[in-house]
């Protein structure tokens, strides 16, 4: 494609002067943008030229004048108008200058910059125009500063150089006493014309074209601050120069690419980019004069263009080659150039804070002006540059003989002053150091650390060094034991050992295991619950010499056999024969029959070093096995010294053990106290899922000491008595990402207590880093400093250091590196690294997490690098998953990934390709992986997304709930494209179809409130919550907003339709106490696309009817607006909490009036008479349920009115019900309580399918069992793991679809 | 020396890093790479060992071989 060298026809210079011209795109774009924060000066922009010599200002005022009248842009008024903004060429304009002498001032440049900085942060109104102004200091006797200002809609850089070189010449000439040369400037109308040409030319949609090819994936935009932000109205700015000695090498480096010394720096930036952001794939974004071969050459204005430049940056690639990649990338996009950069961003939908195209951007101004005033020469000086949205780096080759000039402009909102001059300072070293080296070396030799970062991050850091003595594990267990025996050692129940009896009894079991084999370099399989006789079981084993392989008791028999297999160990010890599968033929010995009274109980000998195995884990594999971690007696004695270093345990402590065996958390809690004298309080098995029974364990037991997992700590904290835990002292948390939430969460109820915030893989003996939360802490909780003997390393993608700040891998090295991975030697290699920064001949391990240090030496967790991730602690690796997956008959592809859904829920999801049914999959896969590997659900494709160049398009998988119309329309008229496209940016979902229902595609309530208020935003349209429930497709809300129709008060009525179409019987769903049926809305996604579901609501949520005067009367008004949907049976029906009761009530009816009831489902609801004896909720207690249900805990609310506010200041979708439904609500919950205990209950003919919300409840008195004198046939429960309230969320529905599937099948139709 | 149109091309030619026989005369160069920093440069060159008096506008206005020609005194 050739761009046409000429301009197009040029119209009269009059037209259209009377309307104004209309604005160009360039312009547009600025327009706009001001518009957003009219009073913002962000997009003034100004210069200040210092001229060295005698200056006259009364010619220079003239030379200004004559300047101004020959360039239009700044004879323009902009005004908005109906048709759209209109820029209005005045005929004259007196120039705005001021002149200023401050040559007395004690420093006269001060002086005058601080008048310039005053004047540069006062919003400029583009309707009164002037947009420019003027000033003159005399800072000298012969030195003066001209500043100009001038707004960015009517000037560009360029413009800027047009400008000042005119007006040096025509100064000097009037100096000269000459006349002027005629102006030289094109006309603002030959601007605005030849942008109307363009964009309506095919070379527009040609451009346009090509650059949504070129991201059509939507690179993410890698930025160094590591988020975005619109622009603030001011910026921060840091400058330096490179010398002009490196300026030079610069020079000469870029000739010897065949490129100029700009490609060769953005090609630098690039770099630095990709080592600072963590990213392959950069886009850096380059401001473009977009002046060549145009007339715009002539004109001083706005043309300037901002162009994405697409580079990739690998560690193996040489700066040569990136400097290749600089020039092509360039050459290619300058071709495109004339597309608006703001189009190019509104067209990819990446518009807004959170979304961008570009990172920092690159603006070189390779020219000097080379003004000169009457013989005195200027030099210019940048002092805004307009906005900054992220990051600016400007340079200037100014003919100062000070080499490149480098202004770094941060957003503030971004970057502070520290964070921008660290930006500069290494990517100044950096640029050093490449001009210094030879082009042809990989960018891999190349750290983006100064050599100071660098030492601070390696070595300063690092200082661990500590002499520990070379024991092992169980050593000092046994010397605690000798010196002091009759100290309690353990708890569990109601047994109690002492020192001398645990080590006694420990003993003799080691000598049986030594009997049978076990000793150092040997393993024993250990598969016992928690009891007294496991951590007998544990101690046997380290005292055999041998290490020990605990096995899950829970964990499928087909792991089980395979974890034997792999680890062969010379026995396993169980409590009783028949824990583990016989297939792999392990000698097992059995506790309960197992007679050991003729063994001695003194320690026994073994050949034992701090090298040898102390134990083995196994842990998620990534190709589908597990793998055993092998960790030494060195490395876990180093960590339990260090522990005790740390957090002294003294006689009085109490430590307790709940963590299973089998996660390496265990490995400290059962052997620290046992080393330090303390007591291990063991808890009985399950306790540890049960935050009330772990509050009551450990205030009865005096705990001092114990562990939680983040998510288990969050759940504890909020159980009733947990502040009763008041002996406990110290808590160490670990295994997830700890929120500072839950920090202070802890702070507030166990005062008393410290938080300690540790970190480490299994690989790395439990721990290798440490936190301790303060109270008052905010942001992110970092995993904190190394431990003894301990290095940590954030490395990036060349495994060069990456300096504070900046995200890159953890690496671990020390004394705590476990051996390797058991019979694993290829893995272990691979995760067990040289470590190029220790002594010669040490390993590092590489984590696969991301990880940053902060400026104090401490290390803040990011995420991980790879498919590995964590759910409640445990460690799955995606791999494993897929594996799992693909082995199953009928799947031909699978992948497996850990979606977040709205409401923070974090599931893990399984795709599979292939013609296998994914509801049997699942089924299967929980045969074969344990409880926390099974995906929450398995989603079947036809075929997976691909990114334009091949590779799995995770983020455009569907979400699970994806019910969508699989082969969408295209949305028709600009509402409905613009209401499709809000569905999907508020559902989050890659694509939505203007038929897809909002609640099918995984739409919760609290997403309606605010996919309602963005179509509110952008359609300028009345819109209620109620109107989604009646409009739920994009094609229907457009369809009302285009009618004006108002939202009826549909969401409201009797029968509420949550999904009307489909051939099956309608499913009926109950409202609960308060009324509405909303709740249920996320069931209709997870339904059959067939299944008809209809939520049942109180009458008298829109009028004040009187309000039902029994439940019997309730229901059976509910039977004839069953019957107006569904004339005669089968009829399903269900129904949560008061719902419950109500689906009973009406399932007895029906059946008496002859009708078939096929389905009743109980969700965690009890009938009446479990409540009779208890005291109904008076309206105080309605007023908590009624912001229960909008997820509110109560706080002040005294009133009701107390309450409408509290809803309406969080935005609720109750409160967008109006006052007059709210109040009948706070009506309605105590009239239910007290018609539900006056009910009497009929007896329904049939099964129950019931479901049991099963987290400890206040109320423990409630039980399922009450139903049976109600009910003929079966109550057949399932248990969900969470509280009452918590049943109607994301993660509930899928296990509660997932159970009545069967119930809801297509026969009875 | 003076300035021929074989030496015009071998010099824009030698700018972009490109072979001369890849670069036409009579299309326009910002296609094959040209931009202001190498207009600039080979106007320095020009002026320097050729006397050459056209300004940067000129000839970044109209980028192709022939059409700098007359500006660059090349008949």
């Amino acid at each position: 494609m050739t761009t046409p060298l000429t301009a197009a026809a040029r119209p009269s210079h009059e037209a259209g002067a009377g309307a104004g011209l209309p604005l160009s795109a360039a312009q547009s774009g600025m327009w706009y943008a001001q518009a957003l924060d009219p009073l913002s000066p962000a997009q003034n922009t100004a210069e200040c030229l210092e001229i060295a010599g005698p200056l006259a200002p009364e010619v220079f005022a003239v030379a200004l004048r004559r300047v101004t009248a020959e360039a239009d842009a700044l004879r323009v008024r902009v005004t908005d108008t109906p048709d759209g903004p209109r820029q209005h060429l005045l005929a004259e304009v007196e120039p705005p200058l001021s002149v200023h002498d401050v040559r007395g001032a004690a420093d006269a440049d001060a002086a005058a910059e601080t008048w310039m900085r005053a004047d540069l942060a006062e919003p400029c109104d583009l309707a009164a125009g002037p947009p420019f102004r003027h000033a003159l200091f005399r800072v000298g006797d012969e030195r003066w500063l001209w500043y100009q200002r001038i707004h960015h809609l009517v000037m560009d850089g360029f413009g800027y150089s047009l400008l000042v070189r005119r007006t040096a010449e025509v100064y000097s000439a009037l100096v000269r006493g000459e006349e002027p040369g005629p102006r030289a400037f094109g006309s603002l109308a030959d601007l605005v014309a030849q942008d109307a040409v363009y964009r309506a030319s095919e070379a527009c949609a040609a451009d346009r074209d090509h650059w949504r090819t070129a991201f059509a994936d939507r690179p993410e935009a890698p930025r160094l601050a590591g988020r975005g932000a619109l622009p603030s109205r001011t910026f921060l700015r840091t400058t330096a120069h490179l010398s002009p000695e490196s300026a030079e090498r610069l020079r000469e480096l870029a000739a010897g690419l065949r490129a100029t010394w700009p490609d060769a720096l953005i090609a630098a930036q690039a770099l630095y980019t990709s080592r600072a952001c963590d990213r392959a794939d950069v886009v850096l974004g380059l401001p473009m004069m977009g002046r060549l071969g145009s007339v715009a050459l002539r004109v001083p204005g706005m043309v300037m263009n901002v162009l994405p430049l697409r580079l990739s940056v690998t560690p193996e690639a040489t700066f040569a080659q990136l400097v290749r990649q600089v020039v092509l990338g360039i050459r290619e996009a300058r071709r495109h150039q004339r597309y608006r950069y703001e189009s190019l961003r509104r067209d990819l939908g990446l518009l807004g804070e959170a979304r961008g195209l570009v990172g920092p951007l690159v603006n070189v101004m390779p020219f000097d002006y080379g003004a000169e005033f009457a013989g005195a020469w200027a030099r210019a000086r940048n002092l805004s540059a307009g906005p900054v949205e992220d990051l600016t780096v400007n340079i200037y080759d100014r003919a100062d003989g000070r080499g490149l000039r480098i202004d770094h402009d941060g957003n503030p909102a971004l970057y502070d002053g520290d964070a921008l001059a660290s930006h500069q300072e290494r990517f100044l070293n950096l640029l050093e150091r490449l001009t210094a080296t030879d082009p042809q070396q990989p960018l891999a030799t190349h750290a983006i650390a100064t050599p100071a970062e660098r030492a601070l991050v390696i070595e300063e850091f690092n200082r661990t060094d500590h002499e520990v003595p070379p024991t092992t594990l169980i050593g000092p267990i046994e010397a605690r034991a000798a010196r002091s025996p009759d100290a309690t050692a353990l708890v569990f129940g109601d047994t109690a050992l002492t020192y001398g009896q645990l080590n006694a009894r420990a003993n003799r079991l080691a000598r049986h295991l030594q009997g049978l084999g076990a000793g150092p370099g040997k393993l024993v399989a250990v598969s016992v619950p928690r009891s007294v006789e496991l951590v007998v079981a544990l101690l046997a084993v380290l005292k055999s010499g041998a290490a020990y392989l605990p096995l899950a008791p829970d964990y499928p028999a087909r792991r089980l056999t395979y974890m034997l297999q792999d680890a062969a160990p010379v026995c396993a010890v169980t409590d009783h024969a028949g824990r583990l599968p016989s297939d792999a033929g392990t000698p097992l010995v059995a506790l309960d029959t197992l007679d050991l009274s003729g063994y001695l109980p003194v320690n026994p000998a073994r050949a034992l070093t701090p090298s040898h195995p102390a134990y083995v884990i196994y842990t998620s594999g990534s190709t589908g096995r597990p793998k055993g971690v092998v960790v030494s007696h060195g490395a876990i004695d180093n960590r339990l010294r260090w522990m005790q270093h740390a957090y002294p345990l003294g006689a009085g402590d109490r430590v307790l053990q709940k963590t299973p065996s089998s996660f390496d958390v265990s490995v400290w809690e059962f052997f620290w106290p046992l080393r330090a004298g303390a007591a291990l309080v063991v808890a009985e098995p399950g306790v540890h899922k049960d935050p009330v029974r772990l509050a009551r364990l450990i205030t009865e037991r005096s705990v001092t000491t114990c562990h939680f997992v983040p998510s288990m700590l969050q759940v504890f904290l909020a159980a009733p008595r947990a502040d009763g835990c008041t002996a406990l002292r110290q808590v160490f948390a670990s295994g997830e990402a700890l929120p500072r939430e839950t920090a202070t969460l802890f702070a507030r109820t166990l005062p008393g207590a410290a938080l300690h915030n540790l970190y480490g893989p299994t690989e790395a003996a439990v721990d290798v880093s440490y936190h301790a939360c303060a109270a008052d802490g905010s942001g992110p909780v970092p995993i904190g400093r190394p431990v003894w003997n301990t290095r940590l390393y954030v490395l990036d993608a060349a495994r060069q250091p990456c300096p504070p700040g900046v995200p890159g891998e953890l690496f671990l090295a020390g004394r705590q590196l476990a051996d390797g991975y058991l019979h694993r030697p290829e893995l272990t290699a691979e995760r067990f690294v040289a470590d190029p920064f220790g002594a010669p001949g040490g390993r590092m391990y590489r984590t696969g997490d991301l990880a940053r240090w902060t400026a104090a030496g401490e290390v803040e967790y990011l995420g991980r690098t790879d498919h590995q991730v964590k759910l409640r602690g445990q460690r799955i690796e995606l791999g494993e998953i897929e594996a799992a997956l693909t082995a199953r008959p009928g799947v031909d592809g699978a992948c497996a990934l850990v979606r977040e859904d709205g409401a923070g829920e974090q599931r893990l999801i399984g795709y599979v390709t292939g013609g296998a049914d994914p509801a049997a999959v699942r089924a299967e896969l929980a045969v074969a992986l344990p409880e926390h590997m099974v995906p929450a659900a398995v989603v079947a494709l036809d075929v997976f997304p691909l990114t334009p160049n091949g590779k799995l398009d995770r983020a455009a998988l569907p979400a699970p709930v994806f019910g969508g119309s699989g082969a969408a329309r295209r949305p028709v008229g600009a509402r409905e494209a613009t209401v499709t496209r809000l569905f999907a940016e508020v559902l989050g979902v890659a694509d939505a179809g203007p038929d897809d229902a909002f609640f099918d595609l995984g739409g919760t309530s609290l997403l309606a409130v605010r996919l309602v208020a963005r179509i509110r935003e952008e359609c300028g349209a009345e819109l209620t919550i109620g109107s989604l429930f009646e409009a739920p497709t994009p094609a229907a809300l457009a369809a009302r907003l285009d009618t004006a129709a108002p939202a009826a008060g549909d969401a409201l009525d009797v029968v509420l339709p949550l999904r009307a179409e489909g051939v099956r019987p309608p499913l009926f769903a109950f409202h609960p106490a308060g009324g509405l049926s909303w709740c249920y809305a996320g069931l209709s996604a997870r339904l059959s696309p067939d299944q008809p579901l209809y939520g049942i609501q109180a009458r008298g949520l829109l009028d004040d009817g009187p309000l039902p005067p029994d439940l019997e009367t309730q229901a059976a008004g509910y039977v004839r607006a069953l019957r107006a949907v569904r004339p005669h049976g089968p009829y399903r029906l269900l129904g949560w909490s008061v719902g419950g009761i109500l689906a009973h009530t009406v399932a007895v009816l029906l059946q008496e009036a002859g009708e078939e009831v096929e389905l009743l489902a109980l969700l965690d609801a009890f009938p009446a008479e479990q409540w009779r004896e208890r005291s109904a909720p008076e309206e105080g207690d309605a007023l908590t349920a009624v912001l229960r249900m909008a997820g509110f805990d109560r706080t002040d609310e005294r009133t009701r009115e107390d309450v409408l506010a509290t809803l309406r200041r969080a935005g609720s979708p109750l409160a967008g019900l109006g006052d007059h439904t709210l109040s009948r609500i706070v009506d309605i919950v105590p009239h239910h309580a007290r018609m539900m205990r006056a009910h009497r209950h009929r007896r329904f003919e049939g099964d129950v399918v019931f479901f049991t919300a099963a987290a400890p409840r206040a109320e423990d008195w409630l039980t399922r069992e009450a139903w049976r004198p109600h009910v003929s046939g079966r109550i057949v429960n399932h248990d969900l793991d969470c509280t009452h309230p918590q049943l109607m969320r994301e993660k509930q529905w899928d296990a509660i679809a997932a159970v009545l599937a069967p119930h809801l099948t297509d026969t009875a139709g | 020396m003076a300035l021929t149109l074989d030496l015009i091309h071998a010099d824009v030619a030698d700018a972009l890093g490109e072979d001369p026989a890849d670069i036409p005369v009579d299309e326009n160069l910002l296609d094959y790479g040209l931009d202001s920093v190498r207009i600039m440069a080979l106007l320095e060159r020009w002026r320097r060992d050729h006397g050459v008096d056209a300004g940067f506008a000129d000839l970044a206005e109209a980028p192709a071989i022939e059409a700098w020609a007359p500006l660059l005194g090349v008949g």
